[in-house]
């Protein structure tokens, strides 16, 4: 297995999984050995159901070119229905991105069992290439900037410092 | 599309019903406040007001200047309003909607209130020019698309048979259309524009009947999810924020954009998010009393095309 691939751009992907599941199935991965991207960045949570659109946005305003959001399959919630919460609330959350103009592929939803190492290195991997395809996302960042110089990047200073983040 | 006058004549029967009504109320010992509206000094101009007696019952009116929703008098000020009867408020077709939204969130009771409804042929877009004549020009957006003229469920409706009105352009659905078809970058483009002249005066907040919290999410520090100064970022994220806080709740009375002080198009979120509720979950606010909303249930059979 070729391990020396050079990349130009390494996306950050934040993923924010619930304990119970897509954690334990990342584990498992882990300990069955198997490989992928290390360019996620797993949160853990106690449910899907607590994950809170905002967090999604703050990962975005944070840096982050893609997100992932994990957890039980509908049926094994721990809490019984926190992942059927979850699956309406993103329902809506997506389409309000969508409509703001966000590119709804750089956010990736997925039911990851415990016992679905393989599935997890499926979808992670998937998502950091599909990204990678698309480059940093800029649109977030760009605003975080105009809050520091108020203004767009137009001198080659500007552009040298942003270039750095 | 050339401007029509739209018939207000029927706001001249409403106001003199209403305080016989409310006069009515008052003697029969039935209520204790009545929340409505008055003119205020400006000519042609509306105002809110409380009364607490019959005497004060002339005072009430209703006219094409009367745009505030009350309901909110309800929900922020409503600790300081003494428990010791009914509460009469007058309620246009969309206000009702609103109070409805809050008592299936156990904000309200039904039976600490009696409803005065107002058959509403529509009221004005802006009251910066109070004594302005309705036309199909001057008429707010919200009232172009409303399926809600006349208000059902309340303890009185002052009986009035509608003019027939000029055909109205929907105004909200265009703009969604519009918004749309454009891409992702373009929609990015425009709402970069609009939140960027935000200056986060949290009018749209203030006035809305559902942003009943006792501390908003967007005003906590730890941990600070939303950036609190009116720079980019942060104004991005509040109205996101608010956005998805209002989905399946709001009941499009439109306050937030007729307060909003620097004219960000708010409703328009407001009204995509209902869209999309309506086209997910087949929900839409309405004169029933649901103790759920859209998005604080859930069926088995849940779309999950988009779920890995």
């Amino acid at each position: 297995m070729d391990n020396t691939i050079k990349h130009d751009f390494e996306p950050k992907i934040i993923a924010f999984v619930c304990t119970w599941c897509t954690y334990a199935g990342a584990d498992l991965a882990g300990t069955s050995r198997m490989q992928y991207p290390a360019n996620v960045r797993v949160l853990k949570f106690p449910c899907t159901g607590r994950i809170d659109p905002v967090f999604i946005l703050k990962a975005f305003q944070q840096g982050a070119d893609g997100v992932l959001v994990s957890g039980c399959h509908p049926g094994d919630c721990h809490y019984i229905a926190g992942n059927f919460h979850a699956r309406r609330r993103f329902a809506a959350f997506r389409k309000l991105l969508e409509f703001i103009g966000v590119d709804l592929n750089r956010l990736q939803f997925s039911w990851v069992s415990a016992a679905e190492g393989g599935k997890w290195v499926e979808v992670v991997t998937d998502l950091t290439e599909k990204v990678r395809t698309m480059g940093p996302m800029v649109e977030f960042k760009e605003l975080a900037l105009e809050e520091q110089w108020s203004g767009a990047i137009d001198t080659p200073e500007l552009r040298e410092a942003y270039d750095a983040i | 599309m050339s401007t029509q006058p739209i018939d207000t004549s029927i706001y001249t029967t409403i106001t003199a019903a209403i305080r016989t009504e409310a006069s009515r109320l008052f003697t029969a010992g039935e209520i204790v406040a009545i929340v409505g509206y008055a003119a205020a000094r400006r000519k042609g101009a509306a105002q809110p007001i409380i009364i607490t007696d019959a005497a004060a019952a002339e005072t009430l009116v209703f006219t094409e200047s009367c745009v505030n929703n009350l309901a909110v008098y309800l929900t922020k000020a409503k600790k300081e309003i003494p428990k010791n009867g009914k509460i009469g408020i007058i309620v246009k077709g969309c206000d009702l909607k609103a109070l409805v939204g809050l008592m299936g969130e156990s904000q309200l009771k039904r039976e600490d209130l009696y409803l005065i409804g107002i058959p509403c042929a529509g009221v004005l877009a802006s009251t910066a020019q109070p004594a302005t004549e309705l036309t199909t020009e001057t008429i707010a957006s919200k009232c172009c698309e409303c399926d809600a003229h006349l208000p059902l469920g309340c303890d009185f409706v002052p009986s009035i048979a509608f003019p027939p009105g000029p055909q109205l352009e929907s105004r909200y659905s265009a703009e969604i259309a519009r918004l749309e078809a454009l891409t992702p970058a373009e929609r990015w483009a425009y709402w970069k524009e609009q939140f960027a002249k935000c200056i986060k005066c949290y009018a749209c907040r203030q006035v809305c009947p559902f942003c009943f919290c006792e501390q908003c999410l967007c005003d906590r520090n730890k941990p600070q999810m939303v950036d609190t100064t009116p720079r980019p970022a942060g104004n991005t994220a509040w109205h996101i924020v608010r956005a998805m806080h209002l989905a399946g709740r709001c009941a499009g009375c439109a306050e937030c954009e007729r307060v909003c002080p620097m004219d960000i198009p708010l409703n328009l979120l407001n009204r995509k998010m209902a869209k999309e509720l309506k086209e997910l979950f087949d929900y839409e606010a309405g004169f029933e009393v649901n103790d759920t909303g859209p998005l604080t249930m859930f069926t088995e059979k849940d779309d999950q095309s988009f779920i890995k």
